[in-house]
């Protein structure tokens, strides 16, 4: 009987390991795809778009970096990145850690606010947000970081919140005692305690900005200072008027993937389980 | 100690509370004032100011009366409903078999598409769609003949499966991730103490698995609904919109380009009414899961 119990374990263990494989095969498919035609001429993604390449010919690559200003679109990309998350971080945490400590009906208010702007669409307020911006000469890359700032508060506000209700009172008080002022106090003594948030916090925003079409497409459009998505938008839609230039497509995308890869892979174990924090208490 | 955070909240927030105001307050009061005047973008028709140029519920009834307003609303409820359930269904079954596994790898690889550009990999999709399903897989020639996997971005009833299919692509591991989590909470006894009293494995999954899991549906349920309903990157990616199968992000972008004058007033009152329909369906949801998990 448990011999029976054990080899009928194995085989649905056998199975499910088969049906995971082809799940993960076929998760693979786009990206293997996207990768062998980015080194294929119109010709020959046409003809053969699953093959390997015939050679693996860079021109395709430098020609879809030129046309996206490769250089250029990911420095952009990055700065709006990395400010703005930067920016969230700090303003987020410090309003969380303070409506977590200072209980009255005011922060309780605020903090319910932000809790039901995050049922509020991008798409309710984009036009007067980027008329609001005009006015304020806010039209350009730094009004760009300050939205995304915006944006990405009401979530983590309410991620930190979360956090910040498990963090002991007795070690800020101590803390206190021993002279530290409220900076030292937050950087130096409650920060470091909520690490694990932080990383969910940096990844979900992060990801979400790098990869973000419309905001950059409303505010900056098609001038200088794209970022990567954008030029990719545009490199596509403006010279795809006599059929899809996939020869230009294929590497402008593989090349807007590229950045995400190298960091999944290196920091692939933190992500996963900064995600899975972040749901346990979203 | 309580004085001393009293002191400083008002201003550690302060930055936070400006940037809420400007960013989201602020334009979200103009946004629903400015979609009953005769909004045109740089200015307002006939006044310097927007008190000026009201026109009552002009721009509702004409939203209403729009053969392309209304048939996006149409189709973004059928995708909604399509990829909310495929969505759960495909999550929650990796998620009990990568369980079972127990292998990292499958995780990882799994997650992957969740971090890549919904505009750029949709780019990549559509070839997918056109090329290799129309044209080789399953196409007239192929072994595999399948007709309803072959030209589906260009048929509207197929466009949903096809936009479904890469969100599902895209979002089935994260979401993965929190069934894995609902499930590791759920402690192993209740199983063993089940299967002595000879329930079976389908019975468990009812009656232990589902009840238990019901703080990650309500997660699930609510991130699936709003972001099948706001849909955009892959939308725009897959069928630009053509062939009736424009959902309703799209089509308030692109109603200030299809009027001239563009018509802010008009697009702004169906971005009124697309906050109104995902703030009631969101609250709906939550608090129907939420009176499903207080009963299990």
């Amino acid at each position: 009987m448990k011999d029976r119990m054990s080899t009928n374990k194995k085989i649905k263990q056998g199975i499910m390991y088969v049906v995971l494989t082809i799940v993960a095969v076929y998760t693979l498919f786009p990206i293997y795809f996207l990768f062998v035609n980015s080194f294929k001429s119109q010709k020959e993604i046409v003809a053969s778009p699953i093959s390997l390449p015939s050679s693996w010919d860079l021109t395709f690559l430098k020609n879809a970096a030129e046309q996206i200003k490769l250089g250029e679109s990911v420095i952009n990309t990055l700065v709006i990145t990395v400010v703005a998350v930067a920016l969230i971080v700090l303003i987020s945490s410090m309003t969380a850690w303070m409506m977590v400590r200072n209980k009255t009906k005011g922060s309780t208010f605020l903090f319910l606010c932000f809790t039901a702007a995050m049922l509020i669409p991008f798409q309710s307020v984009m036009y007067p947000l980027v008329s609001l911006m005009e006015n304020l000469g806010l039209k350009n890359t730094f009004g760009l970081i300050l939205m995304y700032g915006g944006f990405g508060l009401s979530m983590t506000v309410f991620l930190y919140h979360g956090f910040f209700k498990g963090v002991p009172l007795s070690l800020e008080e101590a803390a206190v005692i021993d002279g530290a002022n409220i900076f030292q106090l937050f950087f130096k003594v409650v920060f470091p305690l909520v690490k694990p948030i932080t990383a969910t916090v940096v990844i979900t925003n992060a990801m979400w900005i790098w990869n973000d079409y419309l905001l950059p497409f409303l505010i900056i459009g098609n001038n200088d200072s794209k970022t990567l998505t954008l030029s990719l938008y545009y490199a596509k839609s403006l010279s795809g008027q006599y059929g899809n230039p996939w020869e230009l497509i294929f590497p402008a995308v593989l090349i807007c993937v590229i950045p995400i890869l190298v960091v999944f892979i290196f920091l692939q174990k933190n992500i996963i389980e900064g995600i899975a924090a972040g749901a346990v208490k979203g | 100690m309580e004085k001393y955070y009293k002191k400083w909240f008002k201003v550690l927030s302060l930055p936070a509370v400006i940037l809420f105001v400007v960013v989201i307050l602020l334009p979200f009061i103009m946004g629903v004032a400015y979609s009953f005047t005769a909004w045109r973008g740089s200015y307002f028709k006939g006044s310097e100011h927007w008190y000026g140029a009201l026109v009552g519920l002009k721009n509702y009834i004409k939203v209403f009366h729009s053969q392309k307003f209304i048939s996006a609303l149409i189709y973004t409820i059928k995708f909604t409903l399509v990829a909310v359930i495929v969505k759960n269904v495909v999550s929650l079954a990796l998620a009990l078999m990568v369980r079972r596994i127990g292998k990292g790898i499958f995780r990882t690889v799994f997650f992957f598409p969740n971090l890549l550009g919904g505009l750029a990999m949709g780019f990549v999709w559509s070839f997918i769609f056109q090329n290799v399903f129309s044209l080789m897989l399953f196409s007239e020639d192929s072994p595999i003949h399948i007709p309803f996997l072959c030209n589906m971005l260009q048929d509207p009833n197929k466009a949903v499966f096809a936009m479904a299919i890469m969100a599902t692509w895209q979002t089935a591991g994260y979401l993965m991730l929190i069934y894995l989590n609902g499930l590791n909470n759920i402690p192993e006894d209740l199983y063993e103490a089940a299967s002595i009293d000879g329930a079976t494995p389908l019975q468990q999954f009812r009656h232990i698995t589902v009840p238990m899991l019901m703080p990650a549906f309500t997660i699930v349920f609510f991130l699936t609904l709003s972001s099948s309903f706001k849909m955009l990157d892959e939308n725009l990616a897959l069928t630009n919109g053509d062939f009736g199968t424009r959902m309703l992000s799209l089509q308030i972008l692109l109603t200030t380009r299809e009027n001239t004058p563009p018509n802010y007033g008009m697009a702004q009152a169906q971005a009124v009414i697309f906050f109104v329909l995902i703030a009631v369906v969101s609250i709906a949801q939550v608090i129907i899961t939420k009176r499903k998990e207080i009963e299990a």
